[in-house]
């Protein structure tokens, strides 16, 4: 039996889960290739021009998956631990699917509502109905949640920025290809959100504990723990994303505060890669600036302390 | 306490008597207008949706009309709205505004009922009661007024006109139950429709914010109306405070029709509007129109099972998302060649035999 996966939204982050636990239960896997303008424009004509561009391109990929396959595997992720809910299109984006293909294909949608162990199990259970097996499946692909328990280290003197933005754009060559060249051709480390440990992402205090979309609430946390170890935060939002509307809003006001540099970039199928990197460019000289300056006077500081002082 | 809320359409009339039932002076924000929204969007952040945005202006309206306090509703699960407050209130504190904001969750009413309220008002927990009956009977006065108007608007534009702000008062003056169970009967006296059919009637389904305030919608129920179709409604304040209450019997039903479509809630009111469409769909109506605020997440979601309905069943559907900046023109252009449709449709005209 063939079943495919898209290789689009939560694929980026459990897809290699996925990919054993299907292979577990026998099945023959076909993940639908990378991201390209073909696929972009085969989702555009599927969904209302309105929605951000990730679910377009899903869209893409189970469209492109359509002929091929016997099953169509697509986890509904409705909440996680501590109520977090998805967004909505997340949510939506299985009934699209269904409503795409019109029961001509079959989809395995198992809904994920806090625990990810019993949704699995009674989706290996419509796949190959041997109880045995699928427990074995999934206690083998279990290892392959992605989960890091140490920060990375942050050396002093390196140049670092941190690109926030959800895994699902930033694992997608297609989308985050122009921002992540730019970035390391001018000798950058980048920080993404997806190399911290599970312990700061799903921290509660302070005005994390109000968000209640899970990747929102990650995106926030990340954006605490990183925005004091490098020199500039750039947050990428798809247009027409709602959490991100919102969240980005609060962390603009703290970088801010802090006296960041703080570079939002809205894309969507129309974003040229000139645009984006004539601004990443001017984002990185501004943090430079910024960077000289505020030693500058520190420098500067630090004599006016040592006349005082010698005075 | 000079409290103030946003406008919510005709229904600002219903929170106008709870709260002034609960002993607050009541200053109501002048009526939505350009510079509502402008002055809103000034301080909004520029993804954010509509309803922020007019919420926002009013706010700063009713301010400098001298209130002092304001009330938001809060809470919704997995839509924006729920955090609208949050903004909210940072945006009035960046402004420099004095003022105390006071966020209500929706999804408690027994919280609302026995603590939130008692505590703000100092009252007892009876009379807050007392006041969301009145406040539910006059609601449903406002839903009725409006079903009443928009029948008549299609029948006869220029009397619903001449009629509208006499029914207006006579709802402003009702303040007991008894005087508001009268109005009703006042005010279909006042529209005497006597059971004449408009041509054509259309559901209207969508966000809710834009199902009560006409503004948003850039009144749409009256741009129809004028050319001659009947706007059939299932969403009000009343309904959604029945809802709030578990006593909303079209709430479950809206569930059961729409899971043909959506099987799981994408949250906001996704589930009602596909529900209500298939419900008008089943009740013969002529064709459905959605609104719904430009980058709204769940509408966006029962906008493809609206289409996929519109595949299956024939319905005439017409999709439209609304901010700031949609022209008027360009929107009734469109209304008008759905209602054309629409109408030849029914009268079982082609086009090339005309």
């Amino acid at each position: 039996m063939k079943v495919g996966v898209p290789r689009a939204l939560l694929y980026h982050r459990y897809g290699r889960f996925w990919e054993e636990f299907l292979a577990g239960l026998g099945a023959e896997v076909v993940v639908s290739r990378r991201t390209d303008k073909v696929l972009l424009q085969q989702g555009l004509s599927h969904v209302s021009g309105e929605i951000c561009l990730p679910i377009k391109i899903m869209a893409g990929h189970i469209e492109e998956l359509g002929g091929k396959i016997d099953v169509l595997f697509l986890p509904r992720l409705l909440w996680l631990e501590d109520r977090l809910y998805a967004c909505p299109k997340m949510i939506g984006i299985v009934d699209i699917a269904r409503m795409m293909f019109d029961g001509r294909l079959p989809i395995c949608a198992p809904n994920i509502r806090g625990s990810f162990w019993w949704p699995h199990f009674r989706a290996g259970m419509e796949l190959c109905h041997d109880p045995v097996r699928v427990v074995r499946a999934l206690t083998r692909a279990r290892r392959y949640i992605p989960a890091h328990d140490r920060a990375p280290d942050f050396p002093a003197g390196e140049k670092r920025v941190a690109l926030l933005g959800h895994f699902y754009n930033l694992d997608d060559d297609f989308i985050s290809r122009p921002m992540v060249d730019t970035l390391t051709g001018h000798g950058y480390r980048i920080c993404t959100k997806d190399e911290l440990p599970e312990k700061v992402l799903r921290n509660r205090q302070g005005f994390a504990r109000k968000i209640r979309w899970v990747y929102e609430r990650e995106l926030y946390n990340a954006f605490r723990f990183l925005v004091d170890k490098v020199s500039g935060v750039c947050i990428i939002v798809s247009m027409g994303c709602g959490p991100d509307s919102l969240v980005a809003e609060f962390m603009r006001e703290e970088a801010q505060q802090r006296d960041i540099p703080f570079l939002q970039l809205v894309i969507d199928e129309h974003s040229g890669t000139a645009g984006i990197v004539t601004r990443i460019e001017a984002f990185l000289e501004l943090s430079e600036r910024r960077h000289a300056g505020r030693s500058k006077i520190q420098d500067s500081r630090l004599q006016i302390g040592g006349q005082a002082a010698a005075a | 306490m000079k409290a103030s809320f946003p406008n919510l359409g005709y229904d600002t009339y219903a929170l106008k008597t709870f709260l002034e039932d609960l002993g607050a002076e009541v200053i109501l924000p002048p009526p939505n207008s350009r510079r509502t929204i402008e002055f809103g969007s000034l301080h909004s952040p520029e993804l954010i949706c509509m309803p922020y945005k007019i919420t926002l202006g009013n706010m700063l309206e009713a301010l400098e009309l001298g209130a002092d306090t304001l009330f938001m509703a809060a809470g919704a699960r997995k839509c924006r709205f729920g955090y609208y407050h949050y903004l909210h209130e940072r945006a009035l504190r960046d402004l420099g505004k004095e003022c105390r904001f006071i966020p209500v969750t929706q999804y408690s009413p027994f919280d609302f009922v026995f603590k939130v309220m008692p505590g703000i008002f100092d009252v007892s927990p009876f009379r807050v009661m007392r006041a969301v009956t009145k406040m539910l009977a006059k609601s449903r006065l406002t839903q009725e007024f409006r079903q009443h108007l928009n029948r008549k608007m299609a029948i006869d534009f220029g009397g619903a006109e001449q009629a509208k702000p006499k029914a207006l008062a006579v709802i402003e003056r009702a303040h007991t139950l008894k005087e508001i169970q009268a109005a009703r009967g006042e005010v279909l006296r006042i529209f005497n429709l006597n059971g004449t059919e408009p041509q054509i009637r259309l559901g209207l389904v969508g966000e809710i914010y834009f199902m009560i305030e006409q503004f948003a919608s850039q009144e749409i129920e009256k741009e129809l109306g004028k050319m001659g179709a009947e706007v059939v409604f299932e969403r009000s304040l009343y309904r959604h405070i029945r809802h709030l209450l578990f006593s909303d019997p079209a709430f479950t039903r809206s569930g059961r029709l729409a899971h043909r479509y959506l099987q799981e809630s994408p949250g906001g009111e996704a589930i009602r509007t596909v529900g209500e469409a298939v419900y008008f769909q089943r009740q013969g109506l002529d064709g459905v129109v959605h609104i719904f605020p430009f980058t709204c997440m769940p509408e966006n979601i029962a906008l493809e099972a609206l289409q996929k309905l519109s595949e299956e069943t024939g319905l005439p559907v017409l999709s439209l998302s609304f901010d700031e900046h949609t022209s008027r023109t360009g929107l009734l252009t469109r209304l008008e060649a759905f209602v054309d449709l629409v109408k030849r449709r029914k009268l079982g005209r082609r086009l090339h035999r005309n």
